[in-house]
């Protein structure tokens, strides 16, 4: 029993550090070397555990893809009307995230490599959006409480707004924006998109 | 399949659907009646453990069979 958690723990730590090294540079850009030296182990136990750096690459891939957050607060902590509920779901999500931008780089590095993972980051983490975002406003333009829009053009809106919002102070931080910081822009983010759909509750 | 008031099917519902629409269905029952969930989202077993921990709603049951999760809850 020992000797197994010993042993999960030792895999939990190599995709620690692995995640870390990946997103900083890239499959590429990691030898196994790299990651045996900052484990402070031989890579003959790295390959005890994982039988490639690929095998290594994409369970990592695999880990950190099926993070998922839930929204059980957000709906539950105000009012239930649509925009409440997705300015609270953005602010869960975005803490989360700021709380670990390498979670967006290794999104983003799947996506450029065309990794199946980059699938189950989408399916874990942005199609809760989507889905709310979609199928709120087909029962909303019902309603004639937004203007008549495309509502998966409009998840794509607003996906790629939050997105850029984490990418720019998460990873990049550009001068030019370096005084937007992401709380205050992501609710004047969620206030533009809702004022883009002419949400009228 | 236990007896129930209502049933909401929040099939191909992602979080937080099938929570927000449970919460309205729960809201249309009177105290001690039971709502029956049907859902596919894998998240949603933690997902209605936690929404009635949150809510003191009592979670009857629940069961997966064929990727549909049920979920029967009685409205304290």
């Amino acid at each position: 029993m020992t000797k197994r958690l010993k042993a999960a723990e030792r895999r939990a730590s190599i995709l620690a550090v692995a995640k870390i090294l990946f997103a900083d540079k890239g499959y590429h850009g990691v030898s196994v070397d790299e990651i045996s030296a900052r484990l402070g182990v031989s890579p003959a136990v790295l390959y005890q555990h994982f039988p490639s750096k690929e095998a290594l690459y994409e369970a990592v891939l695999a880990n950190i893809s099926e993070k998922r957050d839930s929204f059980v607060s957000a709906v539950l902590d105000g009012n239930q009307d649509f925009a409440g509920v997705l300015k609270r779901m953005t602010h869960v999500f975005i803490s989360s995230i700021a709380h670990d931008p390498d979670y967006l780089k290794m999104e983003i590095l799947s996506a450029l490599e065309g990794a199946d993972a980059a699938k189950r980051f989408f399916e874990n983490r942005w199609r809760s959006f989507a889905d709310y975002i979609e199928f709120n406003l087909k029962e909303l333009t019902q309603e004639k409480k937004v203007d008549p829009v495309n509502p998966k053009v409009a998840s794509l809106m607003f996906q790629g707004m939050i997105r850029e919002a984490l990418y720019d102070t998460c990873i990049v931080k550009t001068e030019r924006y370096r005084e937007l910081k992401l709380e205050p822009l992501v609710d004047q983010l969620v206030e533009l998109f809702l004022r883009a759909i002419n949400y009228r509750p | 399949m236990a007896e129930f008031d209502l049933e909401l099917d929040a099939r191909g519902l992602n979080c937080p659907l099938p929570i927000l629409r449970a919460k309205k269905s729960i809201n249309e029952l009177s105290s001690g009646q039971v709502l029956n969930i049907i859902a596919t989202d894998p998240g949603s077993v933690k997902d209605f453990q936690a929404f009635c921990k949150q809510t003191g709603n009592e979670l009857l049951g629940s069961s997966e069979a064929n990727g549909e999760f049920i979920f029967q809850i009685r409205k304290a």
